[in-house]
């Protein structure tokens, strides 16, 4: 056997076992849910049966889906840029060298190291009618109780906040790492120059900081569909679907309702805006992004 | 076409917590001259060159530019240009947008600003290259870019801090000369910092060399070579540096006097006052340096290359008065005078016979 083929088995040899889960776990289910969104529920003594695009009609014409997405939008409108900018400014700030830089970086980072449970409780008490932090503080003012959480007004937004105090500590620490890679030499390059800590900022740093960016980018939108735990501890969804996430409609309609045909139909539908999505920001970043 | 400033250090200080980095600094850099400050790593000369660019704050002192006092003024207000080591060029703009990326900050009319980029471009022959980006250049050219955006920048003074460091020495020694010849053409005041002794001395009107926080001697190249104020000058000028022993080595009874001669300056002469033994001997070609070994110290001793000395040949030096230095041991200073201990050295030297180098060897 010549080499050139036992380097090519070797290779396989090497590769199998991480494609054999890959394709048990990620590719097999994603193919089986494509599949099982053609197909009805199987029940009882009841085979699932071809029904062709009949489920996609359903959701079609599906109000709470409608609800939800309208809902994942909002909540993907201002969790994205909102994050972005709040871990861009605080990575800026503790880059810099002020005194107790090391508690800020940590304390920054905290929020990202509690699981998202636990920060759900944080919030929980933070919005708590009457005696929760944010109405103790709106007391001190004369303010009246507010019901963040029970209100159908306010409960998308206070989940958005919970998220983005969750995401912006994680995405720092991205633009804090890619911050340090640049040569302390061009912002005095700039000083001599005479140019200000604006226009330093917006024609050199944040262009030198659009890879990084780019990837924030993507995982903030990747996660504006995933980030759904606060929401079965905090508002299971409510009031009237008021703060419910098209992840978390899924779950409800797969073991809640058990209806897992649905179910797949509408995960499917969510894997495609996903796509376009990651494929749209590649296309739109990628002329603007400089790679060293 | 500008017209250089002077700029004028006084009593300069800078502390970082307990380490104090500049001693004392008083210079004066005359206007539309070339200065270099030189001296080993850590000295502090990039601290001063910092300091007068307005990147480091002072700990006490001041600055002055062109007889102002700019100790509390922004970089961008003390009339200077500055190319950094790393050359600082800005890697998502091309060349033309790093060249006159400062222009752009000042809102310089279009049409103005692309004459001078022309300009700039020409006088560095980068006009090949202004669409590239930093990092599809090569060292020399990235280089000439840093100086293309001080060239633009039309300001008195030129700052530069070790800006060959990065180079191959081929074209270390090109960029010498060009940026010896652009400091003439522009008429600027140039300060330019290395720890290369042979940049230093090529390239400046004045050198000023430090150590350890404080300025050793301001002088110009020849001056600084022929006459060291300190027996640390002496030792770091001059390649080989100059071979220094103490003066009861060489049978002169003034304990109190280290002495210098470079290297060149010792003659081999066997009517020489100076008795010594052939320790190592380095061939380098055109010459060879000698190790003479004179009673437990050494001095060095360059000879022509195709000398026939081994280790271990007693041979006789000789050295002239005016190449002999004096220093105090204990301060390092240079001694103007030559104590009269000291004739014996010279004492047969005029009438001895000029022989071939091989006569003066005694087996």
């Amino acid at each position: 056997m010549d080499t050139a083929r036992r380097q090519w088995i070797y290779a396989w040899l090497m590769l199998s076992p991480a494609m054999a889960f890959l394709i048990l776990f990620t590719h097999y289910p994603a193919v089986q849910t494509i599949l099982n969104s053609f197909y009805s529920t199987p029940r009882g003594r009841r085979e699932a049966v071809w029904i062709g695009l009949d489920n996609y009609q359903t959701l079609m014409l599906d109000d709470v889906f409608w609800k939800v997405l309208a809902n994942n939008f909002w909540y993907a409108v201002w969790t994205i840029p909102l994050s972005i900018i709040l871990s861009l400014a605080m990575a800026l700030w503790v880059n810099d060298k002020i005194r107790g830089r090391g508690f800020l970086r940590m304390a920054y980072f905290t929020p990202t190291v509690l699981p998202l449970i636990a920060v759900a409780n944080i919030w929980l008490f933070f919005y708590t009618p009457g005696f929760g932090l944010i109405d103790q503080i709106r007391g001190l003012f004369g303010l009246p109780e507010q019901n963040w959480m029970g209100s159908p007004d306010t409960a998308l937004y206070a989940m958005i906040a919970v998220a983005i105090w969750k995401e912006a500590g994680f995405f720092m620490i991205f633009y804090l790492a890619a911050l340090q890679t640049v040569s302390p030499s061009l912002k005095e390059a700039a000083d001599i120059e005479g140019a200000s800590r604006w226009y330093y900022f917006r024609r050199v740093l944040f262009p030198l900081l659009m890879p990084t960016t780019l990837f924030v980018s993507i995982n903030a939108v990747i996660n504006s569909f995933r980030l759904v735990d606060h929401i079965f501890v905090m508002t299971e969804g409510g009031p009237n679907n008021a703060s419910s996430l098209l992840l978390f409609y899924i779950y409800e309609v797969a073991f809640d309702y058990w209806d897992t045909a649905y179910a797949a139909t509408l995960t499917v539908v969510m894997i495609a805006i996903l796509i376009l999505l990651a494929i749209g920001q590649f296309f739109l970043f990628d002329r603007k992004v400089h790679y060293k | 076409m500008t017209t250089g400033k002077s700029i004028t250090l006084n009593a300069l200080r800078k502390s970082w917590g307990d380490t104090d980095t500049l001693k004392g600094i008083d210079l004066t850099i005359p206007a539309g001259q070339f200065t270099t400050i030189l001296g080993p790593s850590g000295c502090g000369k990039s601290t001063t060159l910092r300091i007068i660019a307005g990147l480091e704050e002072v700990t006490s002192g001041t600055v002055q530019i062109g007889g102002e006092d700019v100790t509390n003024r922004p970089s961008s207000a003390r009339d200077i240009a500055m190319v950094f080591q790393s050359y600082a060029l800005f890697p998502h703009l091309s060349v033309a947008e790093n060249i006159i990326f400062g222009l752009r900050v000042r809102r310089m009319p279009r049409a103005e600003r692309d004459r001078k980029l022309a300009q700039a471009a020409d006088m560095l022959g980068l006009g090949q290259l202004l669409d590239r980006k930093p990092s599809q250049l090569s060292g020399g050219q990235q280089q000439r870019v840093a100086l293309g955006r001080a060239i633009v920048a039309d300001k008195s003074i030129f700052l530069m801090d070790e800006p060959l460091s990065n180079l191959d020495a081929k074209l270390r020694a090109e960029m010498r000369e060009e940026i010896r010849d652009l400091q003439k053409r522009l008429g600027v005041t140039m300060v330019y910092v290395t720890h290369d002794q042979v940049e230093a001395v090529t390239m400046a009107d004045q050198i000023v060399l430090m150590n350890q926080g404080q300025i050793e001697q301001v002088a110009s190249p020849r001056q600084i070579y022929s006459t060291p104020e300190t027996l640390f000058t002496a030792k770091f000028i001059g390649t080989p540096p100059m071979g220094t022993c103490a003066a009861p080595a060489l049978g002169i009874a003034r304990d109190d006097i280290t002495v210098g001669i470079r290297p060149e300056a010792l003659k081999l002469d066997n009517a020489g006052a100076i008795k010594a033994t052939v320790g190592r001997v380095e061939y380098l070609g055109a010459d060879a340096m000698i190790d003479c070994v004179v009673a437990d110290q050494t001095l060095a001793c360059r000879l022509p290359g195709q000398t026939d000395l081994t280790p271990g040949t007693a041979i006789s030096l000789r050295v002239g008065p005016e190449d002999l230095h004096l220093f105090d041991r204990d301060t390092g200073q240079r001694r103007a005078d030559v104590p009269a201990e000291f004739a014996p050295l010279f004492a047969s030297q005029d009438t001895a016979p000029q022989g071939p180098h091989t006569s003066s060897i005694e087996r």
